[in-house]
């Protein structure tokens, strides 16, 4: 699939770039789940306009639908690999699907990292990871657990099985794509449909029990929630992050990388709906007119 | 576009030269890393920056673990990147995953 602009994240701050890029005419496609934004969970009372509480999945349809009426295509995946590519970027999807684009909006927001379960914090390098890619070859031979039910999840326990003994892939509900989760039990990870709850050990970790009263035991557990994190997103792209994860822009919410803008969460405090909006227009209409020659 | 930023070059250290550097320095900060690791290259100037600010007060380096499977294995690293922290040549903490250069100057003022 080619476009002129690929917008990914679908919360305010990535809907609002689509709205005003489509709107500059430019061939415009949203790739990102609403579910995923941080919007999602909360409900506004202090945004311009609207009186009174408004749910966040209320605002995000509208969005998402107005954005749809200026012409916006929506992929309702996880983005899983993005890359420079000739003069533009190649955005990979769950489905294997690839999107050739002249520009890039990164609107992924923060990622949720942290599972905040007891066990968590006191076995950090003792077991447990944040980053399957970074620490698969600590764990060669070893008995793992992956934690989360996303993209992230289904391709780091794919990944594990290349190098632990027994990969377990830990979560109550699954939404990854069906042809990663096809893939990665395909390739001999043991699904266990329950939610962690807590990690034991004494100086590594040993086991992990469930919400069910199970226990499993392993040497290590990697915490891998959602999709791919928005500070490796903006890596393949070529914008290194700062130590917080946000990403540094110019006023035209321009990143280091031409043709890469960012908007929303992920370029700092504060975390407001009105904030992400009002660089989602910024990054949206830069985007379009850098793809048409637009001043 | 945003400006880049200066590149100084970190001392790579190797399993031959690791205690050399330990017992040269008051306080060492050795950086454990992998070419493969997305946070592990996002402290790359991070620690060039330290490098820069602490010369003279601490000896900063770096250690790739894939090529000096001992040393990780001597501090029992399982999770990169990794901060080991010396001072005379003791091995006082481990420090795991990103950290802010204002974070670590604090820390490392602190030793």
């Amino acid at each position: 699939m080619n476009a002129d602009v690929v917008i990914i994240g679908c919360g305010p701050a990535g809907l609002q770039a689509g709205i005003h890029s489509s709107r500059k005419k430019a061939d415009t496609v949203i790739v990102g789940k609403i579910k995923n934004s941080a919007l999602y969970d909360a409900h506004i009372e202090n945004y311009f306009g609207i009186a009174g509480k408004t749910d966040g999945p209320v605002l995000l349809e509208k969005g998402l639908e107005q954005a749809l009426s200026f012409g916006c295509r929506h992929i309702d995946m996880d983005v899983t690999r993005a890359a420079a590519e000739g003069s533009g970027f190649r955005i990979t999807v769950e489905s294997g699907e690839e999107i050739f684009c002249r520009s890039v909006v990164i609107a992924t927001g923060i990622s949720r990292m942290k599972l905040n379960i007891p066990g968590e914090k006191e076995f950090l390098g003792k077991g447990v990871s944040y980053c399957a890619e970074c620490d698969c070859n600590f764990y060669k031979g070893l008995r793992v657990a992956v934690i989360g039910g996303g993209s992230k999840a289904a391709l780091a326990s794919e990944l594990m099985t290349g190098y632990a003994s027994v990969v377990y892939w830990v979560s109550k509900k699954i939404s990854a794509d069906k042809s990663l989760v096809n893939r990665a039990l395909k390739t001999g990870v043991r699904p266990v449909t329950e939610t962690p709850k807590v990690i034991l050990g004494e100086d590594r970790v040993r086991l992990l029990l469930l919400e069910d009263g199970r226990e499993i035991e392993v040497d290590g557990i990697f915490i891998e929630l959602g999709g791919r994190s928005s500070a490796d997103i903006a890596m393949d792209l070529g914008v290194m992050p700062e130590a917080d994860d946000s990403v540094r822009i110019n006023n035209k919410c321009e990143t280091s990388v031409t043709g890469v803008f960012a908007c929303g969460d992920i370029t700092g405090e504060p975390w407001q709906l009105a904030k992400a909006v009002g660089e989602g227009a910024v990054a949206g209409l830069n985007a379009a007119g850098g793809v048409k020659g637009i001043k | 576009m945003l400006a880049c930023s200066v590149n100084i070059v970190v001392t790579e250290l190797t399993g031959s030269t690791f205690d050399k550097f330990v017992t040269d320095n008051r306080i060492a900060v050795i950086d454990c890393w992998a070419p493969w690791c997305g946070p592990c290259r996002r402290m790359t100037p991070i620690m060039e920056e330290l490098s820069k600010e602490l010369e003279k007060k601490a000896g900063v380096a770096k250690l790739n673990v894939d090529e000096n499977e001992a040393i990780s294995i001597r501090f029992r690293i399982m999770a990169i990147p990794t901060l080991l922290i010396f001072k005379d040549g003791v091995h006082i903490d481990t420090l795991v995953g990103l950290r802010s250069k204002e974070d670590l100057m604090e820390y490392i003022g602190s030793v």
